[in-house]
């Protein structure tokens, strides 16, 4: 089958998708109309009926199909005054790859790149084309490996072997935002009822009675049938046009090779999915350490700082990157598994270009500083906006720790609580052990079946673990709470914690305490001694 | 006519009382049908046997002498009687290891009077090589008895954990007691948790044999590291059994070896894998064995244990008998162990005990 051929068959399938509930109402209308012609008048007048029934999705199918604009991606547009070198760079791209330039450039915080189009006709012309590109993305990629994956990008609105395939592209596109649609509708219709019946449930429970089982129930129940068959018949769609836009991704990666560098191209996708997995750890340890507490790291570093990071853990991302994903990421996804692509790329005759623009990405920007700075007011929202900027990293650390251990609840706060029927606090556990009723207190704890079924020191062995873990907490929340601890930030390594040093001089070391007011005969004498320090010889350390 | 009626109604009497006991019995039969276990264990019983709630599920056979009192005394909380024994066995390694065992047993429940002994005699070899047993008998407490995939995760966290405490102990004890081969065997234990390669097994095993060549309890431990289930091969154990068997002198009761690697790898349902001539000379050269063994060796009976079994699966049964009635009254050993706990393990043995009494007396009656 030809490449013009098989895009036929895309456009054909397409057009189906469309004409699909047209279809189905006038395969309705055709049984009603042989109705008339042979059955009895009563008969047809309820098969009427049912007919009438079935049509009503039918035909708010129809109109589902006419889905809402694309939600804007929250992003910063720029404009060519803002960064020429960008635009200069996208142009040129766009000329290489033999393509319309996009009319638009919007940076976006996230570890992506795409190139979009407002289609219009239901994805039959062409629109106002927008280029996405993540600041993290351009973060952790060189220059030439950046020119790799826009190519890519710009590569898929022109396969030089047809002109339809961009038709394909944004079909696929086209079809993916209406399912997503479908779906969406489908669940917030359930999500009414649902929420429907639990107050109703709630009153009826007000009065004694018990209310029925909230579930979503037949609402909602038209939209997901009709979801299914359009789903169905996407699914059909995709697969008959996959082998298409397969070979669709292969092109783009060639064309890429061509233009940017085989090696780049290679190493760029590589290097994504591991770019990928640390930019969520940098947003989950990093960027959010202060979202309990309110707190902002320094304006700018919301997405500067994973720039830091990067450089601080560039061994870890060696490991990240020979870890390459096998697996497509989503059954609807139309990129085959990176593993291929990367395989694919590098069985290119070598053209030599390995030593290309090394420079980082970011360095396009005209001003990288200001840009991140500008970014967060882009895709922050307000809430987030509004919370405190902190001086620095290591004051956002300090103020999330702190919030952190002042609000602490462990296991063995409730078991304590439960226990002495008390405020589960720091002295009363550390009285509590010296009364020797640790081992009694651990029995409170959630244990599992083999921990609790245990007896003697194999029962200890089992809770040790979980007192361990809490005491600890607990003590370094009531040392916390006087200021006597120090975090050390590290864009390298897990924070580590300071304790103040103990009167020889050396750092108290609290595990050791830990260990002996949880061992099987336990003294806490080394623990009271390590939380009685005043803070005197801080102040000594202070002093210049 | 009355006195027809009454008459006739004494003379049903009989018949009607036969009937009622007819259809008791039928009914009995029924729903619990005597089988010909009744009988064995009757069998059994007139030979002498113990029934199964009279078997002893903690050992194999009986304690040597004045062992039980001084476990009675460590139990109440006593050190020295713990210190006394193992004095009193000295360098006797075999009577040593199984002391040191089953006192760390109960240390694994309870340690405090072991604490006590370690607070007033720093340094004690016997305390150091009980401390040691004693962790690594929790870690495997903890651990549990069942296989891999029922084992959560917090067994296996604490499993390690114990373990590797356990072999700094282990250093200890054999560096207070410098020929005693107990630590190293007690190491086995945690090669087979910890999955030591075989390279660091055979070095261990060098420490062992260099100390005491054909000891019963380091080569039955030897011997489950290189079962199938734990860090070898069913070929791997064999050869390892066959070996040791071969080289050990006549009532160093290593014949058992090759009984147990088979035993270990035997998956089949029918007997048809333990009557074959091999196995029918293994279990000849562990009966020669156990003939010339000094018979208060600690662990004869184990030996034993397994003789009658196999002995019984392949119809000796007079034989089987005579080994059963030498071990009558403990179950706790190979193959009975496998069944279960306390009632399990006896019934198992009951079972195979009572079959082979009642074919021997079927053979002679």
């Amino acid at each position: 089958m030809g490449a013009t051929l098989r895009a036929l068959r895309a456009l054909v399938l397409l057009a189906g998708f469309y004409l699909l509930g047209v279809f189905l109402l006038a395969a309705l209308a055709g049984g009603d109309y042989l109705l008339y012609l042979h059955a009895p008048a009563g008969v047809a007048a309820k098969l009427y009926l049912v007919s009438v029934l079935l049509a009503i999705p039918l035909v708010r199918g129809l109109f589902m199909l006419r889905t809402p604009k694309g939600e804007e991606i929250a992003g910063l547009p720029v404009t060519e005054a803002d960064e020429p070198e960008l635009w200069r760079t996208v142009r040129e791209l766009a000329e290489q790859v033999g393509t319309r330039a996009p009319s638009r450039i919007v940076l976006t915080g996230d570890v992506n790149a795409a190139v979009g189009e407002d289609a219009r006709l239901l994805g039959l012309l062409p629109g106002r084309r927008s280029l996405y590109l993540g600041i993290p993305l351009a973060q952790g990629l060189t220059e030439a490996q950046l020119r790799a994956v826009l190519a890519h990008e710009l590569g898929h609105y022109a396969n030089s072997d047809t002109r339809l395939a961009a038709i394909s592209v944004r079909g696929r596109a086209q079809v993916l935002r209406t399912i997503a649609h479908f779906e969406e509708r489908a669940d917030r219709t359930a999500g009414r009822e649902r929420a429907r019946q639990e107050k109703r449930n709630t009153r009826a429970a007000a009065k004694g009675k018990k209310g029925k089982e909230a579930e979503a129930g037949h609402a909602g129940i038209t939209y997901r049938a009709m979801a299914r068959i359009y789903i169905g018949y996407a699914k059909l769609y995709f697969r008959a046009t996959l082998a298409g836009s397969r070979r669709q991704e292969y092109a783009a990666d060639a064309a890429a090779a061509r233009i940017a560098g085989r090696d780049a191209t290679a190493s760029a996708l590589r290097e994504i999915p591991a770019l990928d997995a640390a930019f969520g750890f940098y947003m989950e340890r990093y960027a959010t350490l202060g979202s309990e507490t309110g707190l902002l790291p320094p304006r700018g570093e919301v997405f500067g700082g994973f720039g830091r990071m990067l450089n601080a853990r560039q061994l870890e991302l060696v490991e990240l990157r020979t870890q390459l994903p096998t697996e497509p990421s989503s059954p609807y996804d139309s990129h085959p598994p990176i593993a291929d692509r990367v395989q694919h790329v590098e069985a290119l005759p070598a053209d030599g270009r390995a030593e290309e623009a090394r420079g980082a990405a970011l360095a396009l920007l005209a001003d990288p500083e200001r840009t991140l700075a500008a970014l967060e007011d882009a895709v922050l929202t307000d809430e987030v906006r509004r919370f405190r900027r902190t001086r620095d990293w290591q004051e956002l650390l300090d103020g999330a720790m702190a919030e952190g251990l002042g609000s602490l609840s462990t296991p063995l706060h409730r078991a304590l609580a439960f226990y002495t029927k008390d405020q589960p606090t720091l002295p009363a556990l550390l009285q509590v052990i010296d009364d020797g009723q640790l081992w009694q207190l651990a029995r409170r704890l959630p244990l599992s079946d083999e921990a609790a079924a245990a007896k003697g020191r194999a029962f200890r062995e089992f809770a040790r673990p979980a007192l361990r873990e809490s005491l600890n907490s607990m003590a370094l929340a009531d040392l916390s709470a006087r200021s006597l601890l120090s975090w050390e930030f590290s864009w390298s390594q897990p924070a580590t914690v300071h304790l103040p040093p103990a009167p020889d001089g050396e750092e108290a070391d609290l595990g050791a305490a830990i260990e002996a007011a949880v061992a099987d005969h336990p003294d806490t004498g080394p623990l009271r001694a390590l939380l009685s320090h005043t803070p005197r010889e801080r102040e000594t350390d202070t002093r210049p | 006519m009355t006195v027809l009626l009454w008459t006739l109604g004494i003379l049903a009497t009989p018949f009607v009382l036969f009937a009622l006991y007819l259809a008791g019995v039928f009914v009995k039969e029924l729903f619990s049908p005597s089988d010909d276990s009744d009988d064995a264990a009757e069998t059994a019983g007139k030979l002498g046997l113990l029934p199964a709630e009279r078997q002893n599920a903690e050992h194999a056979g009986p304690l040597p002498a004045g062992w039980e009192a001084a476990f009675a005394a460590v139990r109440g909380g006593d050190w020295k009687a713990a210190a006394a024994l193992l004095r009193d066995i000295g360098r006797d390694w075999e009577r040593r290891s199984m002391a040191a065992y089953l006192l760390a047993e109960m240390a694994a429940e309870e340690d405090g009077w072991l604490l006590a002994w370690e607070a007033d005699l720093a340094d004690d070899p016997d305390a150091a090589v009980v401390r040691a047993r004693s962790t690594v008998i929790l870690a495997w407490k903890l651990r549990g008895a069942k296989r891999a995939n029922y084992t959560t995760s917090e067994q296996f966290a604490g499993f390690h954990r114990t373990l590797q405490a356990s072999r700094e102990e282990i250093a200890r004890a054999a560096a207070l007691n410098p020929d005693d081969p107990t630590p190293y065997i007690t190491e086995i234990w945690v090669a087979l948790g910890l999955g030591y390669p075989h390279s660091e097994m055979d070095k261990l095993w060098t420490e062992i044999t260099a100390r005491s060549p054909h000891h019963y309890e380091a080569h039955f431990s030897a011997l489950q590291y290189w079962c199938e289930k734990w860090r070898g091969s069913q070929a791997l154990a064999t050869e390892f059994a066959e070996r040791a068997a071969a080289r050990a002198p006549l009532g160093s009761l290593l014949t058992v070896l090759p009984l147990i690697a088979h035993f270990e790898h035997d998956k089949s349902d029918d007997t048809s894998a333990d009557i074959t001539p091999e196995m029918v000379a293994r279990v000849d050269a562990g009966l020669a064995d156990a003939a010339a063994a000094d018979p208060a060796h600690p662990r004869l009976p184990e030996l034993r244990h397994l003789l009658a079994f196999y002995l019984s699966l392949q119809d000796r049964d007079e034989m089987a008998l005579e080994q059963f009635k030498l071990v009558d009254g403990y179950v706790n050993a190979l193959p009975w162990r496998y069944e279960g706990d306390g009632e399990a393990m006896a019934a198992y043995y009951c079972r195979i005990r009572n079959a082979s009494a009642q074919a021997a007396s079927a053979g002679t009656a």
